[in-house]
């Protein structure tokens, strides 16, 4: 298990540090170098030496931009392990890490929120549908389920807005938080908090609780089929005990797995959803720093998105044997991953006479 | 092929939704390629012909400059459907060749590739799509067909490569190897007929993705625009201030809409293919 632990760890290191590889060749190798763009605006603007010039310059990328290349990379990498992101160009003299620490937890707040939201309504809904498979109300629900998971989130986001926030003010138009309530543990602040959160939730909801029930109807599906529930049934197992305990953990599986890749592409959802509600999380501030052009802010945005994806796809895996007994050396995860992804998505040739 | 078709089109006839995506998809590829012929944009657009309600000379009404809504719509189908079909393509052509020779070649290769996979399954696609878009800022279809792509190939390149290690311990492909046959022989007259099926649903999801993150690109306006689609007439339309007028109602939803019916009958679609392949859904 330790072995298995290092080595996960291992490997999200891995990931994190080509990401810090890509966010340096892109700035440092894109077409007009930022950098000396900066310098020559800069000297332009006047009233600062050649020297503070180019100190600034260093601050804001984290990198000594007159270096050879690769003194210039092992520099930027040594920076980012230690947390140093350079100075956002827009707002200088603000670190980039300060504005991302502030963004942050925005976007755990709504996005963990969305999570479990979608989530506990999937397994409800999906356990719906694969016990009622027959019935037409089961039927005209998959319809819906499905239908609903294929809309594009931005479009709900902008849906919202323009019914309930923009022509009836049902929901206030943007922000985290009124600007009247003071942020702590206080009543009105949290209130308020969760009223501006609301659209935003709702419209990650909207769009991706469908696809936990269409998966988690699968899941049931094929664990209805199984030996093992014919075999509680035969016993006479009670039906709540067999839903429970045989159907229901062993439908729940492939859905904790599917949580992770989820995690990965709701931050990348929050770019929309953020800049829409005008949410101050930290994809409202990628698509800002986009926008002006303020290339270490970007990266240092793209960079911890990466990194929470990371962390939370970590966390799953190392949770994922604690419920599912089988699994418990190392290396195995990735297997019955593999094999359940493939099973669930219920588009395999069958292989062989095995099944 | 034509016993392909056939049972194609009976699973299509026993499932209303996937037959009606099927011709919506159809509907859409004709505008794309014959779009340009029938519709045309006002040259000159005016201002005092703003937000005008649907009426015989503009069947969606006209947008906050005067346009006409159903024409740029019109018009809007082929770069949204080329780009979103041009990615997909090569999103299923790298994931279905590294995935196919990673699984029957294996080893040291094998475990190579499949850690850089691994980094790029990991690494959130959509924000990278975004950076690297703002970054390198092109119209260019192929571009940004590649763009989008850049992480969509590491999953099916896994899956593929699961299929491929489950094949090559078969019978099959041990006759070929004993006869001698080169590794692209093998690869492409052996395993991909095999996983033809995974490969064609995974092809119309991947548009759909393509789709989806294309035009929010537009949307936000990171990706620069030449001439009409969907992502930017939505965006014109929200820097005119639509959000905040009922009458922009029909410049607002139609794209949106147009969107929306698109996406949703690629996934219909998708699901009369997983009927065909997997014949053990029909019983169900």
């Amino acid at each position: 298990m330790t072995r298995y632990i290092i080595r996960r760890l291992a490997s999200a290191l891995a990931v994190v540090y080509v990401v810090i590889s890509i966010s340096f060749f892109m700035i440092r190798l894109m077409p007009g170098n930022p950098m000396v763009a900066l310098e020559e605006q800069l000297q332009l603007e006047g009233g600062l030496t050649m020297q503070e010039i180019q100190a600034k310059v260093s601050a804001i990328y984290a990198l000594q931009p007159h270096a050879p290349l690769w003194q210039q990379y092992f520099t930027y990498v040594a920076h980012a392990f230690q947390g140093n992101l350079g100075q956002s160009v827009s707002d200088p003299g603000t670190s980039v890490v300060h504005i991302i620490a502030g963004a942050l937890p925005w976007t755990i707040f709504a996005v963990s929120l969305s999570l479990l939201l979608s989530f506990a309504l999937g397994v409800g809904i999906g356990s719906f549908m694969a016990a009622f498979q027959e019935h037409r109300s089961a039927k005209i629900v998959t319809l819906i389920v499905s239908f609903l998971g294929a809309v594009p989130n931005y479009l709900v986001a902008i849906l919202l807005l323009y019914f309930l926030a923009d022509l009836h003010h049902v929901f206030p138009l943007g922000g985290a938080y009124s600007a009247s309530t003071t942020p702590g543990l206080n009543l009105p602040f949290l209130s308020s908090a969760c009223v501006h959160a609301a659209l935003p939730v709702a419209a990650y909801v909207i769009t991706s609780f469908g696809g936990w029930a269409l998966t988690m109807k699968g899941s049931a599906t094929s664990v209805l089929g199984a030996e093992y529930v014919r075999a509680a049934q035969a016993w006479g197992l009670g039906r709540r005990r067999v839903t429970q305990s045989y159907v229901g953990r062993n439908a729940m599986l492939p859905m904790v797995t599917s949580l992770a890749l989820s995690l990965g592409f709701m931050f990348g959802g929050s770019v929309f959803i953020e800049t829409y509600f005008t949410y101050p999380g930290i994809g409202y501030y990628l698509i800002q720093s986009v926008t002006n052009r303020d290339y270490s802010l970007m990266m240092g945005c793209f960079l911890l998105i990466t990194v929470a994806v990371v962390v939370s796809n970590m966390l799953v895996d190392l949770l994922y044997p604690l419920i599912d007994p089988r699994i418990q050396g190392p290396g195995k995860v990735q297997r019955v991953k593999v094999q359940s992804a493939a099973k669930d998505s219920g588009t395999l040739p069958q292989s062989g006479g095995l099944s | 092929m034509s016993s392909f078709l056939r049972s194609l089109w009976t699973a299509a006839r026993r499932d209303k939704a996937a037959m009606l995506g099927g011709v919506i998809i159809t509907m859409f590829i004709m505008l794309a390629v014959f779009g340009p012929l029938i519709a045309h944009l006002n040259p000159t657009p005016s201002g005092a012909n703003a937000y005008r309600g649907p009426s015989i000379r503009d069947p969606l009404g006209t947008d906050a400059l005067g346009q006409n809504v159903l024409a740029e719509i019109v018009l809007g189908t082929r770069p949204v459907m080329e780009i979103g079909l041009l990615a997909a393509l090569l999103t299923v052509s790298v994931g279905v060749v590294i995935g196919l020779v990673t699984g029957y070649v294996g080893g040291v290769l094998d475990s190579v590739v499949m850690r850089i996979t691994d980094v790029f399954l990991t690494i959130p696609g959509l924000p990278l799509i975004i950076v690297i878009a703002s970054l390198v800022q092109s119209s260019n279809p192929l571009v940004l067909a590649l763009i989008l792509s850049v992480t969509a190939w590491a999953g099916l390149a896994r899956a593929v490569r699961s299929q491929a290690l489950s094949l090559r311990s078969s019978d099959f492909l041990e006759a070929a190897r004993l006869q001698g046959l080169p590794l692209h022989d093998v690869v492409i007259r052996q395993l991909l007929p095999n996983v033809g099926p995974y490969v064609a649903i995974h092809f119309l999801l991947d548009v759909t993705g393509a789709i989806y993150a294309e035009v929010g690109l537009f949307l936000l306006g990171i990706a620069p625009v030449s001439g009409t689609n969907w992502g930017e007439m939505i965006n014109v339309a929200m820097s005119q201030g639509a959000l905040f007028t009922t009458r922009s109602m029909y410049s607002l939803l139609a794209p949106m809409a147009a969107i929306v019916i698109l996406q949703v009958a690629f996934v219909f679609f998708a699901r009369a293919l997983d009927v065909v392949f997997n014949p053990r859904l029909q019983s169900q």
